[in-house]
């Protein structure tokens, strides 16, 4: 009873209003802390990124930085169009979605490959990464199974729908060949199973299930000859276990890394100083290893900055999820924020040496168009997801 | 219900992100703060690489900017014994392309002991490189500078050499070695994992060897040496010395020394060919050294050139008894027929009237018993009894050139002094440093008499030449002013030779406006041996070429 004046109290304003007071209102329901984090972190991201590249390309310091401003600019119109759209109705698209996004990843196969894989579609102004959006699309899709189960939970068939659709994408990524990236839809099944409410039974059975996979992969396959990592797959995950076993084969970019890292200090070497990033002893400094980079030139406080930084983004977005004004919505903010913090754990992680070397890009820092424009995409979705979920309690749930 | 599970999953995701993030930290943590200083040791090591650059070693030019020493590029090849699989295979290929013995080198490849072995040190950089190609394992090569001396023979004695590894051994190379070797540049440099350089950290960086133009003028050297040679030849004669200086600014612009050698082989030549004799060796002067005497009374006011002296047969002085070369019967001789005749009695007498005490002030005036301070390496100071070590017959000797040791550049230093209106000046070798003139080779001048006694003592010395003991100086068309001496060598024994002697003769041209000093020694030579006959026509050869080469007008005419 205490409610109602307050909701005829806003219902006469949306009416009273013009669109641009509507649009206005709009923007003030949006998650405007996750804006200024995501801001920050672009922001810094392009400032690592153009102090790690400086001396990549001689006689154009800025080659890099020039490019990753390009796709962060088209990653603001994609957040923008994300952010404006009821993510209701990119449910409405999930076929569409799924269809395009299996496309272009059988289409991704049958380029000509770069540093043996096929990743890349080449666009003449850009090398489009379609893995990079499979996330969002897969995300889209395992969240639209998951809702339509309905409120009576998450039973075996229906998980095993979301797995069997899940999986041809997963494959698709796997055989570019990229581990890291399918690892991450892995991810987004799991988180969209997880906070569907699928059964611990059910989610302790697909564990197991996966790490007898893992270890079929790794150990009783090869061992009668069915190579289903490439070599150098196997080296990285091995190499893990024991870093030393092979300092200057496989396990070289890490013990590299860790060098990397620890030399920077508190305060870090600068980026005159930092001879494992100028020197190339650091491979892929601006993309995989960007985070060793960072932590070279500017040490401990540098890399603590951009690690607050992505805590202040999984905290929003973990605030998002429990604010989603419905189960679609929910599961999609869970998808996403599951991928970002797996991406930033395994990255940081696998460049100190506590997790796996696994190429995977480190959100809104690593130097790649394709992830910068996911990354901000799924921005979008989740301040559109925000905005919703405030909205909707203003004028109370919907029903039916 | 749906919502209850999703905030308890929520839950568990923010946990488990917190311990993540959490451990990240506390990793980088561990990584930057407690082993930051050794990994960061790591990768300086493996990123900085100390880079060395030899300098290039100064040209040595003649005044006139000839060649006279200069670097050239040359390439050493080194082993690694322990690298090379195949010995015999190799040191076949090895010798072939550097034309080497093959035994010597298969016995070099197969000290597997080393890890370093020269196979040729500064080889010819075309048969180097045909080896090089060729990529054998474990041949290395570094490109090194090689001395070379493309006048040869020429002025070798002055411009001396430098050993294998560009360090100077002798002469002007020795001497200057400082200011010709430059510094090593280094640097401090960021390498890729290839050993590329990337850029440069640090830099000392190099300083290049100076470039050295001596006085020397090589085309008078080359034609001084020439002279010298057939003269030693003609008296058979164990060593000739000449040197051709400027006596305003003590600039030598030849220097011979016979035998010399040819620095280009410099391995097989023992040190005495090696030996720069004009600077590094003290002889007797004999009567060359009475003008130090004449100078004297005149200066000090005892005599004029005009005071005039009965001179018996000989002369008593303590237990010797002193006569003169040529006999003669009493005499009256003013001070000019004294120095013009080379009066043995006349010389000492006017020494007596002086005193030893000024006497010995006089020879250290003239520069007798120290260094000149030439720039040359080696210089030995003659030997000039202190007063108190003098006997009796003492000013018997010296006056007259004997019981004295002096180097050829004190008596080029001492006729300079007369030469220029009496000023000593400090003999030189070295012109201008990189083309330009510094304060260590400007001319160094300290006035020891008048220039009216200066006067005197040429015009006397100018009689030697028109009317006395050194006709065969004379040069014609140009007035000539000098000495003769003859003195005998001291035999082991101690006592005078009666059959070795140097000859020499020391004079300057034009007399009345001298622009050249010439020294001539020739050291026993058979046949003769006096100056006049031995050393004056060498002089008038040398004062010749020196004078038509400095282009310098005939005039004057002899007194």
């Amino acid at each position: 009873m205490a409610t109602r004046p307050a909701i005829v109290q806003l219902r006469e304003r949306d009416v009273a209003t013009s669109p641009l007071a509507t649009a206005a209102h709009y923007i003030f329901q949006l998650d405007l802390v996750l804006l200024a984090v995501v801001g920050g972190l672009v922001g810094y991201g392009l400032w690592i990124v153009n102090s790690v590249t400086a001396d990549d390309i001689p006689g154009d310091p800025s080659f890099f930085m020039t490019r990753q401003s390009f796709a962060a600019a088209f990653g603001a119109v994609a957040l923008v169009t994300l952010a404006s759209l009821n993510p209701d109705l990119l449910r409405r698209a999930r076929v569409p979605v799924y269809v395009v996004t299996a496309a272009l990843l059988v289409v991704v196969l049958l380029t000509a490959p770069i540093r043996d894989s096929r990743r890349w579609l080449d666009l003449g102004f850009f090398n489009f990464q379609p893995s990079e959006f499979a996330k969002l699309g897969l995300a889209l899709v395992v969240a639209s199974l998951v809702a339509s189960a309905g409120t009576g939970g998450l039973g075996w068939r229906r998980t095993a729908l979301v797995l069997a659709v899940s999986a041809p994408l997963g494959l698709l990524v796997f055989v570019e060949p990229d581990f890291g990236t399918s690892l991450a839809l892995a991810v987004v099944v799991a988180a969209g199973l997880f906070f569907a409410g699928a059964r611990w039974r059910i989610l302790v059975s697909i564990a197991l299930l996966t790490a007898g996979v893992a270890l079929a992969a790794l150990w009783l396959l090869p061992s009668n000859g069915v190579a289903v990592l490439k070599p150098y797959q196997e080296d990285r995950l091995l190499g893990f276990l024991d870093p030393s076993s092979d300092p200057s084969g496989s396990t070289y970019n890490v013990n590299q890394s860790i060098t990397a890292v620890g030399a920077g200090g508190l305060t870090g070497r600068g980026t005159e100083g930092a001879s494992q990033t100028t020197g190339f002893y650091l491979p892929e400094h601006a993309t995989d290893f960007v985070f060793s980079s960072l932590a070279e030139q500017r040490g401990f406080f540098g890399a603590g900055l951009l690690l607050l930084l992505y805590g202040l983004l999984i905290w929003r977005g973990a605030r998002i999820i429990g604010m989603a004004p419905n189960l679609f919505q929910m599961v999609l903010a869970g998808c996403i924020v599951s991928v970002f913090l797996f991406q930033i754990v395994v990255n940081v992680g696998m460049t100190m040496g506590i997790a796996p070397v696994v190429g995977i890009p480190l959100p809104f820092v690593s130097y790649g168009g394709s992830s910068m424009l996911a990354s901000l995409a799924m921005v979008g979705v989740l301040l559109a997801i925000h905005a919703r979920g405030r909205l909707t309690r203003q004028r109370g749930p919907r029903i039916g | 219900m749906i919502r209850r599970v999703s905030d308890r999953r929520i839950r568990v995701l923010v946990v488990l992100f917190a311990l993540l993030l959490a451990l990240a930290l506390g990793r980088a943590a561990w990584l930057q703060a407690v082993q930051s200083t050794s990994l960061d040791a790591q990768a300086d090591a493996q990123a900085q690489r100390t880079v060395l650059t030899k300098p290039r070693r100064g040209t040595i030019y003649d005044r006139n900017g000839r060649e006279l020493a200069i670097g050239e590029l040359t390439t050493t090849v080194f082993a690694n014994p322990q690298e090379i699989n195949d010995p015999v295979a190799v040191a076949e290929i090895v010798a072939a392309d550097l034309d080497l013995s093959e035994e010597h080198v298969l016995e070099l490849l197969s000290d597997t002991e080393r890890g370093f072995v020269y196979l040729a040190r500064k080889a010819e950089p075309a048969r180097a490189a045909r080896l090089e190609e060729r990529g054998l394992a474990g041949i290395g090569f570094e490109s090194e500078e090689r001395r070379i001396y493309p006048q040869r023979g020429v002025a070798s004695e002055v411009v001396g050499f430098a050993g294998l590894d560009n360090k100077g051994l002798e002469g002007i190379e020795r001497h200057y070695d400082e200011l010709l070797s430059g510094r090593a540049g280094k640097s401090t440099v960021l390498a890729d994992p290839y050993g590329r350089t990337i850029n440069v950290l640090d830099e000392d960086p190099v300083r290049e060897g100076h470039d050295l133009y001596l006085t020397i003028d090589h085309r008078l050297q080359l034609r001084v040496e020439r002279l010298v040679r057939r003269a030693r030849g003609y008296w058979k004669a164990q060593a000739v010395t000449a040197i051709v200086m400027n006596p305003h600014s003590g600039a030598i612009l030849s220097m011979v020394v016979e035998p010399g050698f040819d620095p280009s082989q410099n391995v097989e030549v023992g040190p005495d060919e090696r030996r720069n004799r004009a600077v590094t060796d003290s002889y007797e002067p004999g009567s060359t050294f009475k003008v130090v005497t004449v100078s004297a009374v005149l200066e000090e006011g005892i005599h004029k050139p005009s005071s005039s002296f009965n001179l018996e047969p000989q002369i008593d002085v303590a237990d010797r008894t002193i006569g003169e070369v040529e006999r003669r019967g009493a005499e009256v001789m003013t001070v000019s027929e004294i120095l013009a005749r080379s009066s043995n009695v006349g010389t000492i007498t006017l020494a007596l009237n002086l005193g030893s005490p000024k006497l010995e002030e006089w020879i250290q005036r003239f520069g007798f018993g120290r260094q000149t301070g030439i720039d040359y390496p080696g210089e030995v100071k003659g030997i000039v009894l202190p007063r108190a070590e003098w006997s009796g017959s003492t000013i018997g000797n010296v006056p007259i050139g004997q019981g004295i040791s002096v180097t050829p550049v004190q008596m080029a230093a001492l006729y300079s002094s007369i030469a220029n209106g009496g000023k000593l000046v400090k003999p030189r070798l070295v012109e201008r440093i990189d083309g330009r003139e510094v304060e260590a080779v400007k001319p160094e001048r300290a006035r020891i008499m008048t220039t009216k006694t200066a006067r005197q003592v040429t015009r006397m010395l100018e009689r030697v030449v028109s009317g006395g003991s050194g006709s065969k100086a004379a040069v014609s068309g140009y007035r000539i002013a000098g000495k003769t001496g003859t003195a005998a060598k001291v035999e082991p024994t101690g006592l005078y030779s009666k059959v070795r002697y140097v000859a020499s003769f020391i004079g300057f041209a034009p007399a009345d406006e001298p622009r050249l000093v010439v020294f001539v020694s020739v050291d026993e030579p058979k046949g003769a041996i006096f100056g006049g006959a031995v050393a004056a026509p060498l002089f008038s050869q040398i004062a010749q070429a020196a004078l038509t080469h400095l282009e310098v007008a005939p005039g004057g005419g002899s007194r």
